[in-house]
């Protein structure tokens, strides 16, 4: 058995289209507790819009947010997975698909960024990374349209040696540059180690973790903990124009490096664009309802 | 306080508005989210030539929009703001030269235009970033389309608009700014908050 290529071109097209157009179950639920416990007048309020734009998104079939952004996909390759045709042609090819036929259509995002010409296409889009799942026969689609509102304030240094005390100042100080011009409340993701490249796709993959896990690291939960406080205590609240929620969640990664520490941080807006799904060797497809 | 806007608005009506306030609109509103759109308005306005749209005491948003060509004419089909502080370089002179009373977007402005708005009477408006099912209810109709050679958010659209919104008042016309006050606020708290951090590292060691 293989997974065939049109499988592929169709499910990648359908989580890029589903995560414009309904926002997670998770994502919603924390929004709801934050609406519920939010102590500011224009807060509690934004929150209630919030719930209302994304409800209505789902019940009407329209886009959450009219910046559609770039389609990005992480992918995770079974072992043991073989393939009867392209894999990166296949998704490109779903992508040039659903903009001719989605429904709203969408404003043409990819910018090229020599000449800043827009369209549908450009080179090396739809970004994809690639990575391997030891002794498994299914490979593993996380899709994620990453969007200038949040885009624009993610960071990345490098830092020798340093101590807990010094990531946690990098990643406050990152949101603190943000400030109200992403969509708060945001996810937080930081990668911390590896290379300049691999703590950038750590922190990628942490933000798009879905809600309530437990960093198995105990000294990375603890920080996921007390920075969600600092950040939520900064005030910068929903659509940072004030109030207790400016961030859901804050998801760390690490991996182990040299005495230099590279530690980026990436951020995801409320909408909190994430699919997932598995296609197995046999042809399943298994829909991981992020 | 709540405002039921009703467009355009007069120099007075816009002092009477404060940070915190929330409206809505009803009426004609300019949009564009086009970095070269701004950087051609800013140029007319230096050149002292007219735009194809006149925008004295109107309202210009950050709002990006998808018009769909029919049989019947031109229909907007949805609509949602944009990070305005992009456009921080040429919104002094949009809103001196244009005698704008409304812009917006999300995310703010910065010094230099809060100084505009106060000085000609404009407030800035925070629109829900992810809000293009609400705000999109508030869509009328296509009042005038102008370069039509950009694409379709780039272009200078004039939308008729009911009960658009609603939004925050985030910068009124006073020189108060949501966005300065709750960066100030961060900043300041930012002491309390490192020394918060410490005290629970080493309770969590």
């Amino acid at each position: 058995m293989a997974i065939d290529s049109a499988t592929l071109q169709r499910v990648t097209a359908q989580l890029y289209e589903r995560s414009l157009k309904k926002i997670p179950d998770d994502t919603r639920a924390v929004l709801q507790r934050a609406e519920t416990a939010e102590t500011g007048t224009t807060g509690k309020h934004t929150l209630k819009i919030m719930l209302q734009s994304a409800d209505a998104a789902q019940q009407g079939n329209e886009l959450v947010c009219t910046d559609v952004g770039i389609p990005t996909y992480s992918i995770k390759i079974g072992t043991r997975v073989q393939f009867d045709g392209p894999v990166r042609e296949a998704i490109t090819r779903g992508f040039a698909d659903l903009v001719q036929h989605i429904d709203p259509p969408i404003l043409k995002m990819v910018t090229n960024p020599l000449t800043h010409a827009r369209s549908y296409a450009g080179k090396d889009m739809p970004l994809l990374s690639f990575d391997v799942i030891d002794d498994a026969d299914y490979m593993e689609i996380v899709c994620a349209p990453k969007a200038m509102g949040t885009g624009r304030w993610e960071a990345i240094d490098a830092f020798v040696y340093p101590t807990l005390e010094q990531i946690e100042r990098f990643v406050l100080d990152t949101v603190l540059r943000a400030g109200s011009q992403p969509c708060l409340p945001i996810v937080v993701g930081v990668g911390i180690g590896g290379t300049f490249d691999y703590a950038a796709r750590l922190a990628k993959e942490s933000v798009l973790r879905p809600f309530g896990r437990t960093n198995p690291e105990p000294i990375l939960a603890a920080m996921e903990k007390r920075l969600l406080d600092a950040i939520n205590g900064m005030g910068f609240g929903p659509m940072g124009t004030g109030g207790d929620a400016s961030a859901m969640a804050v998801h760390i990664d690490y991996a182990a490096s040299h005495g230099f520490v590279p530690v980026a941080v990436c951020f995801n807006c409320w909408i909190n664009r994430r699919t997932a799904a598995r296609i197995y060797n046999d042809g399943r497809v298994e829909d991981l309802n992020w | 306080m709540f405002h039921k806007l009703e467009l355009p608005l007069s120099r007075d009506k816009v002092r009477e508005l404060a940070v915190g306030d929330m409206v809505t609109l009803d009426g004609d509103i300019t949009v564009s989210i086009g970095l070269p759109t701004h950087q051609r308005m800013a140029q007319a306005v230096a050149d002292g030539q007219a735009l194809p749209v006149d925008l004295r005491g109107g309202a210009f948003f950050h709002l990006s929009t998808f018009v769909q060509e029919t049989a019947d004419g031109p229909v907007p089909l949805y609509m949602n703001p944009s990070t305005s502080t992009r456009y921080n370089a040429w919104m002094p002179s949009l809103v001196r030269g244009l005698d704008l009373r409304l812009t917006g977007g999300k995310g703010g402005l910065d010094a230099a235009c809060v100084q505009a708005l106060r000085d000609t009477g404009c407030v800035y408006l925070s629109f829900l970033g992810g809000g293009a099912p609400l705000l999109s209810r508030g869509l009328r109709r296509v009042v005038s389309s102008h370069w039509n050679e950009y694409i379709s958010q780039f272009r200078l659209l004039t939308l008729n608009v009911a009960s658009l919104g609603p939004a925050t008042v985030a910068i009124d016309a006073h020189g108060n700014s949501l966005y300065d006050q709750l960066r100030d606020q961060a900043q300041a708290r930012m002491p309390q908050l490192l020394q918060r951090l410490e005290t629970d590292r080493k309770a969590s060691l």
